[in-house]
């Protein structure tokens, strides 16, 4: 494998590396942060069904926890690279960062493909998870939490593992749990309200009331109505709704004169968010291909479900009307686009690493409720949330107006900043 | 009033059955009775008959014994007269009779009913079992009396034999005499000759001697019997001498059973009066021997389920003759009828056997139903066309099939407006009557499908009724349906195919089974719970981890017609009964993605077939629907989990088809999985079953030998090709296929693509992918690729695609190459793989490490046509992603990819493309059923011939190409060929050229018409360019190296220069 292949640790590195030099780090900060703290790797002997035994390959990366009890997902997968898992705790470092959570960031990962197991195998793989890494894990060290090929049955099994082994009730040892098991209430609001609540700051800064915008989003799964049900409540127009249609495989865009009303085409919508054309078409929608739904005269973007949707060879079609694009899927926009859109366009583009945090928001919600072993109804959990993520999106965004760089940079940079100002009041550098 | 005339015939039905019941029981109490002689028998008998019958009072009776008369009363006899003979050694020694003294209303034999005359039967039957005893009786008190000197038990029932039934006795000898040459009694051997003087001239049997032979004398014979048996009482013991001349006395009796079966006059009626004499016999201690027992089982096989030997070849040793006593009762048939079943009735009835006379597994295997069925014979066709004097429609199949084509729907209408004979419609309302007011699909059973393997599938149609209101209406719609079936025989479709096979001449008989759905009421819907098919092969390996022999189930909640068909919209739920803990889909987003999320069921509202969202279904019934909580997940957010057994939230949360609940050992799966097992035992090789559920228990629907399409079949690995030729062979992991014609190979070349340095590169390099996919013929190319196609997260491991990306490819090929430490896993295309299953596209992985061959020379070498399809990327994507041009690399030869699971190997081989001397309509036709790829292929098989043949330099042509929709394999049965001609001749080359082209466009219209109906002017629609459109890029000239659609150069004899 050539050195010069694509790596995606070395890629977060670069990334650290713009903001360490904003930030005029000293290099003993930029040699703690570029590299995780602590790493273990670790094997898990697995009694198979068949009676055989194989060994599986356990990772748990902790990048940083200056600012307190690490946190990060753990992943199922046949090839990990601990690279990837390297960038991944880095990342999680500024996203609890940016979101001012008094947590560090780590990543975990076997070497797995579930595709090739039983439930009973994979029951051991996480039991064994945690027998092997135990002294590096609990509410107070490292908080795990689901993540690709991994879902809240395994993190109560690893729950349930610990707790045997301490033998103490603990369920804030993990997060990603069902809320009858110690999950907390609006974790699934949590997403789609905290894409909107930035919203509504931004249009507090452009002096514009949300009743007299008109909004377009890509996608119609929970964060997309969630996004929706919210906007809808702050009186915003809803323009045009799009989404994958599985039967065509395409995008479809769906509006209406009037504007669009969510409640009546959340009717024709199966579970997982994909609207029923012929249905929709019957309620008078009008369905357009094409990225017809980032054409419309609207003030605000909401992409929410696709990679890479907007690129330089479409973003010209977005009308000069909006304003704003809130980032509700990861890397919804590729870089090249995004410079144009900022620059020439003058659209507020708020980032992914803001925009959807809600979700880590509420995991932190759920952690602290599972500690005190109390639990909130979902009002008081909206309400702190709306609190936490106001926050966070006044101070990217006035530091971001303040230096005259996009919001994506001025998130890195406050996150990287909290993170080793933490470092060096605790004398580490 | 309907309801209530209807409650009245079923309790006068009751009534009179009770009637009959209650004297067949005193007859028998009579019987028991061993002191009382044949005469005071007969005197009491006569009197308990009457009773019997539906009118007693007019009601008399008479039993005629040798020259004695009895009766029950004095009357007269009438017309109205029924009868039974009484049969002693099978002669017949007297008769029992029945009259009205009055006339009643017609029934089903005069005025009686058929109920009647199976009474009468029995009493006869048994009068003559009890009269025989007596007499037996009698004979071996006098035999006791007489004997001076104690005889062995034996020659008692010679003696007897002798008095009574000295044909028997005959028989027996010789049988004796045979058993002893058998035996090498020396003796015996030399008696042969003189005991039968026609064994000493058998030789001039075979001459054509004239004169008949010999009466031999009675006396003489048994005197020769006497002498036989002399014999055998020196070399046998008396035991064994006892035993075998008591199963020889035994056999005897089956006799008639022997008549009727091999007289192939003998009509079902015939058979079905004898299985069910042998029914009594047999319940009365009737023994056969193996080969007699195996001789009717083989008789019985042939004229009433199917003769195909395949099948009669297991039927054989899993059916017994009474087995056939219920059969026949739920047969439908003309009244001389000589119909069988046909094969989807047989293929069940089988199955049922099988299980039923299976010993150790039969505890888990009662709980497995049949749902109740009933039959038609395959003559019910022919009887019901004479009978609505229809014969002209039997001539339709000669029509020309454009005409066949267009009068189809007037001889639905015909069929549907004709009316049933009455002998069918009795059956059928007695069908009715038995099967209640359950849904009912009413199927085809053809007989030609069985004589020519299973590929009839789904030419004949299945229909299902909702079999709701009167009596009346239920028989109507129930005819209405099985017309519908018998019609279909004459539809363009199947006479199509029996044209093309050579069937046509066959005369199309056609089985119906009219069998119970299995399921409940759900509001105003019936369906089952859930229903599929299972194979025993699983030919579509998702992990290393499975065997061939874990099997495979589709299956889906309500009808099954979902889990048959490959539906594009929806997917089934896919287990592997061996290994049911192997998920094909192992995150949530795909568990989402590939559930059933439609059902197909009756609506009982509508009396019709219907199809509704899951979801739908769920939120108003979900409460009520037998054993879902087994059969849904619900989402949550991320995760899934089983609903409560108890008091479930039905309306306010997700659902999702998964069956979890089927797959953590329910018993439903252990039984799929032994009936899998028991059937590949018995059937020697894997089946395929269908089968529903109730929620209580699993029905068995259908059995068959496990079917493959022509292109899934295992391939034969051709031996003597050059080892230049090989592109790739393979050893592990391979199913069974064959891929032809392959003309573009995209390789993703597995060392440089780790390499890219960015991850936009890597990302790119699947967008290049999905343009080729558009781009590239259709079917026509195949990918090639490290590891682990569609990866997600780790792209670094496999070039990251979606299905929509690749799904025009014919095969996708994974390589493992070794890399530093470690040999990559492959992803199995698991990412997609329900999507490459039901889209049938081919997966292969290659392990080059491993003792196998790739040519990367070749892979590598090649001319790459990527630049001039997606223009303007970069140096680095452009050697990764390779398009090779391959007929233009080898000289016109194409690419063909022959695997075979059996001996798991693979073969990807460079040869001569595929002529139309190979092309086999049979080999295309399972493609049609299911993708209809039949009528792009033949077209391009020929264009290909045609361009090859063209003498470039004779008639200025410089190039030959191919666009539209043959090129796009999406031609249909009328599309023409769109062919672009590069021509730089003068007119008189033109004039040569068109008169050329002109003879084949005529071949290809008569070809088209033949083998589809459509009549079309022209087939080829030619363009021509010169070159001065190629500069110009004008006229059709822009169709060469267009980024969409681009004409494709075919190969010519001699290009001009």
């Amino acid at each position: 494998m050539g050195t010069d292949s694509y790596n995606p640790f070395r890629t977060a590195q670069k990334q650290f590396d713009r903001a360490a030099i904003i930030l005029n780090l000293d290099s003993a900060s930029k040699d703690l942060l570029r590299i995780p703290m602590k790493e273990f790797h670790f094997s898990i002997p697995v009694r198979m069904d068949d009676g055989s035994k194989k060994i599986f390959r356990g990772y748990r990366i902790m990048h940083n926890n200056a600012r307190g009890a690490a946190k990060g997902g753990i992943r199922f997968h046949r090839h990990e690279s601990v690279d990837s898992l390297r960038a991944l705790s880095m990342l999680m470092s500024w996203k609890t960062a940016v979101a001012d959570l008094p947590l560090g960031g780590a990543y975990g990962g076997v070497e797995c493909d579930p595709r090739d197991l039983s439930e009973n195998e994979q029951e051991q793989i996480c039991r064994g998870y945690v027998r092997q890494n135990f002294n590096n894990m609990g509410p107070e060290i490292d908080v795990p939490a689901p993540d690709l090929m991994t879902n809240a049955m395994h993190m109560l099994w690893m729950l349930d593992e610990y707790e045997t082994m301490t033998g103490k009730r603990t369920p804030g040892f993990i997060t990603g749990k069902p809320v009858e098991m110690g999950g907390s209430l609006g974790k699934k609001e949590a997403t789609g309200y905290g894409v909107m609540l930035c919203v509504r700051e931004a249009l507090k800064e452009l002096s514009i009331s949300p009743s007299k915008t008109s909004a377009s989003f890509q996608g119609f799964g929970n964060v997309a109505q969630n996004a929706i049900d919210l906007y809808q409540k702050m009186g915003g127009k809803i323009e045009c709704i799009s989404c994958l249609d599985r039967k065509e495989m395409k995008e479809i865009s769906y509006s209406k004169a009037g504007g669009v009303i969510p409640d009546e085409l959340r009717k024709v919508t199966d579970p997982f968010g994909g609207i029923d054309k012929k249905k929709a078409e019957d309620l008078g929608y009008e369905a357009e291909y094409n990225d017809a739904w980032m054409k419309k005269e609207v003030d605000i973007l909401v992409p929410c479900a696709i990679e890479n949707l907007i690129t330089e060879a479409n973003y010209s079609s977005i009308p000069e009307s909006v304003k704003i694009i809130a980032e509700g899927a990861n890397s919804p926009i590729n870089p090249k686009a995004e410079e144009i859109l900022e620059k020439q366009n003058k659209i507020k583009i708020i980032p992914d690493i803001l925009a959807n945090s809600g979700g880590v928001i509420c995991s932190y919600f759920e952690q602290v409720q599972s500690n005190m072993n109390y639990y909130w109804d979902k009002n008081e959990v909206f309400a702190k949330l709306d609190q936490k993520i106001t926050s966070a999106y006044v101070s990217v965004s006035d530091f971001a107006v303040k230096n005259g760089i996009s919001m994506r940079e001025s998130a890195f940079i406050i996150a990287a900043e909290r993170v080793a100002d933490a470092c060096r009041e605790r004398g580490w550098v | 009033m309907k309801k209530k005339d209807s409650v009245d015939k079923i309790i006068r039905d009751l009534r009179e059955r009770a009637k009959e019941i209650k004297c067949l029981y005193q007859v028998q109490e009579v019987l028991s009775d061993q002191t009382l002689k044949s005469d005071e028998l007969c005197k009491k008998i006569v009197k308990l008959i009457p009773p019997g019958f539906q009118y007693p009072d007019v009601c008399a009776s008479k039993i005629v014994l040798g020259n004695k008369k009895y009766t029950d009363k004095k009357f007269d006899e009438t017309e109205w007269e029924l009868g039974a003979d009484i049969e002693i050694r099978g002669e017949k020694s007297g008769r029992i009779c029945v009259f009205y003294t009055e006339e009643r209303p017609l029934e089903d034999i005069g005025p009686f009913l058929k109920e009647e005359r199976k009474l009468l039967n029995s009493i006869a039957d048994q009068m003559s079992m009890q009269l025989l005893h007596n007499q037996l009786k009698t004979v071996f008190e006098e035999g006791k009396l007489q004997s001076t000197e104690k005889k062995s038990e034996w020659w008692i029932i010679l003696d007897l034999l002798k008095r009574t039934d000295p044909r028997l006795l005959v028989n027996i000898a010789q049988k004796m005499l045979n058993y002893l040459c058998l035996n090498a009694v020396s003796e015996a051997e030399s008696f042969i000759e003189e005991f039968n003087p026609s064994f000493k001239k058998k030789t001039e049997l075979f001459k054509d001697n004239n004169f008949p032979m010999s009466v031999i004398e009675t006396s003489d014979i048994f005197n020769k019997s006497n002498h036989v048996f002399d014999i055998a009482s020196r070399n046998l013991s008396e035991n064994e001498i006892l035993d075998i001349i008591q199963k020889w006395i035994k056999e005897d009796r089956s006799n008639f059973m022997v008549n009727i079966l091999e007289n192939t006059g003998s009509s079902l009626p015939d058979i079905s009066n004898a299985i069910e004499r042998y029914h009594h016999l047999s319940s009365q201690g009737l023994e056969l021997s193996v080969p007699r027992a195996k001789s009717f089982r083989v008789a019985l096989t042939r004229r009433v389920l199917t003769d195909q030997p395949g099948f009669v070849k297991i039927a054989k040793e899993n059916v017994k003759v009474d087995d056939f006593n219920g059969l026949m009762k739920v047969i439908i048939h003309p009244a001389r009828s000589h119909g069988k079943v046909g094969g989807k009735s047989s293929g069940l009835f089988l199955a049922e056997k099988i299980l039923k006379n299976s010993g150790p597994d039969s505890k888990s295997l009662k709980n497995i139903k049949f749902p109740k069925s009933w039959y038609i014979t395959s003559d019910g066709l022919l009887e019901f066309i004479k009978y609505n004097s229809l014969e002209d429609i039997v001539e339709q199949k000669y029509k020309d099939i454009g005409q066949v084509r267009q009068e189809y729907p007037y001889v639905v209408q015909v069929f549907k407006n004709s009316t049933f004979p009455p002998d069918i419609v009795k059956g059928l309302t007695l069908a009715l009557d038995d099967l209640g007011d359950r849904p009912l699909i009413v199927r085809s059973s053809s007989l030609l499908e069985d004589r020519f393997g299973t590929s009839f599938a789904g030419k004949y149609k299945s229909l299902f009724i909702a079999n709701i209101g009167s009596r009346e209406e239920r028989l109507e719609s129930l005819t209405g349906a099985i017309a519908e079936i018998y019609a279909s025989t004459f539809g363009p479709e199947p006479i199509e195919y029996r044209n093309e096979h050579g069937l046509i001449d066959y005369l199309e008989e056609m089985g119906i089974i009219i069998q119970q759905v299995v399921g409940n009421r759900i509001g105003d819907y019936f369906l089952p719970s859930f229903a599929g098919v299972a194979f025993g092969n699983n030919e579509y390996k998702w992990s290393p981890r499975l065997d061939k022999e874990d099997g495979l189930i589709r299956v889906v909640p309500g009808l099954g017609t979902r889990a048959v068909d490959r539906i594009s919209d929806d997917y089934p739920v896919l287990i592997s009964p061996g290994k049911p803990d192997l998920s094909v889909n192992a995150s949530i987003e795909e568990k989402i993605k590939y559930s059933p999320k439609k059902v197909d069921l009756i609506n009982l509202k509508s009396g019709k077939f219907d199809t509704v969202d899951l979801s739908d279904l769920l939120f108003d019934h979900g409460n009520n629907f037998p054993w879902i909580e087994n059969m849904v997940s619900v989402v949550e957010e991320k995760y899934l989990r089983p609903p409560k057994k108890i008091g479930h939230d039905y309306k306010n949360n997700y659902h999702l088809a998964t069956f979890e609940g089927l797959k953590s050992g329910s018993v439903f799966l252990s039984q799929i999985k032994l009936l899998l097992g028991i059937f590949r035992e018995k059937y020697s090789g894997p089946v395929d079953i269908e089968f529903a559920s109730d929620g209580k228990d699993l029905y068995l629907l259908q059995c068959r030998p496990q079917s493959f399409s022509k292109d899934s079949r295992p391939a034969v690995i051709p031996e003597d090709s050059f080892e230049n030729d090989i592109l790739f062979s393979a050893e592990k992991h391979v199913p069974n296929g064959t891929v032809q014609d392959i003309t573009h190979i995209v390789y993703v070349d597995p060392d440089k693509y780790p390499s890219l340095s960015t991850f936009e590169e890597l990302y790119e390099t699947g967008r290049i992918i999905s343009k080729l996919n558009k781009i590239l013929p259709k079917r026509q190319f195949i990918l090639i690729g490290p590891g682990r196609w569609g990866s997600r997260g780790d792209i670094k491991l496999g070039v990251s695609v979606t299905y929509s990306d690749i799904n025009n490819t014919a095969m996708l090929i994974e390589i493992a190459k070794k890399r530093k430490e470690f040999i990559p896993d492959l992803s199995f295309g698991t990412h997609f793989f329900q999507d490459l299953v039901e889209a049938d596209i081919k997966y292969l992985p290659l392990y080059p490490d491993s003792d196998t061959i790739l040519n990367e020379k070749f892979l590598k070498n090649s001319k790459n046509i990527l630049p001039s399809l997606v223009p303007d990327l970069s140096a680095e994507l452009q050697n990764t992603v390779r398009v090779i041009d391959i007929p233009s690399e080898s000289e016109g030869k194409e690419l063909h990819v022959y695997m075979n699971s059996e001996i798991q190997k693979a073969v990807g081989i460079i040869s001569e493309s595929s002529t139309i001397s190979s092309f086999d309509p049979e080999e295309t036709e399972n493609r049609k059923v299911l993708n209809s790829d039949f009528h792009w292929k033949w077209r391009l098989s020929y264009v290909k011939e045609i361009a090859s043949s063209i003498d470039g330099e004779k008639f200025g042509v410089k190039a030959f190409y191919i666009f539209g929709s043959v090129k796009n394999a999406t031609a249909g049965p009328a599309s023409d060929i769109d062919i672009l001609i590069h021509f730089c001749g003068n007119t008189s080359q033109k004039n040569d050229l068109e008169m050329w082209l002109n003879g084949w466009d005529r071949s290809l219209v008569m070809i088209n018409y033949l083998s589809t109906g459509n009549k079309t002017d022209n087939i080829l629609d030619i363009h021509y360019i010169t070159d001065k459109d190629i500069k110009n890029r004008t006229s059709y000239a822009v169709k060469i190296g267009a980024h969409t659609d681009p004409a494709r150069p075919l190969e010519i004899k001699r290009p001009a220069k």
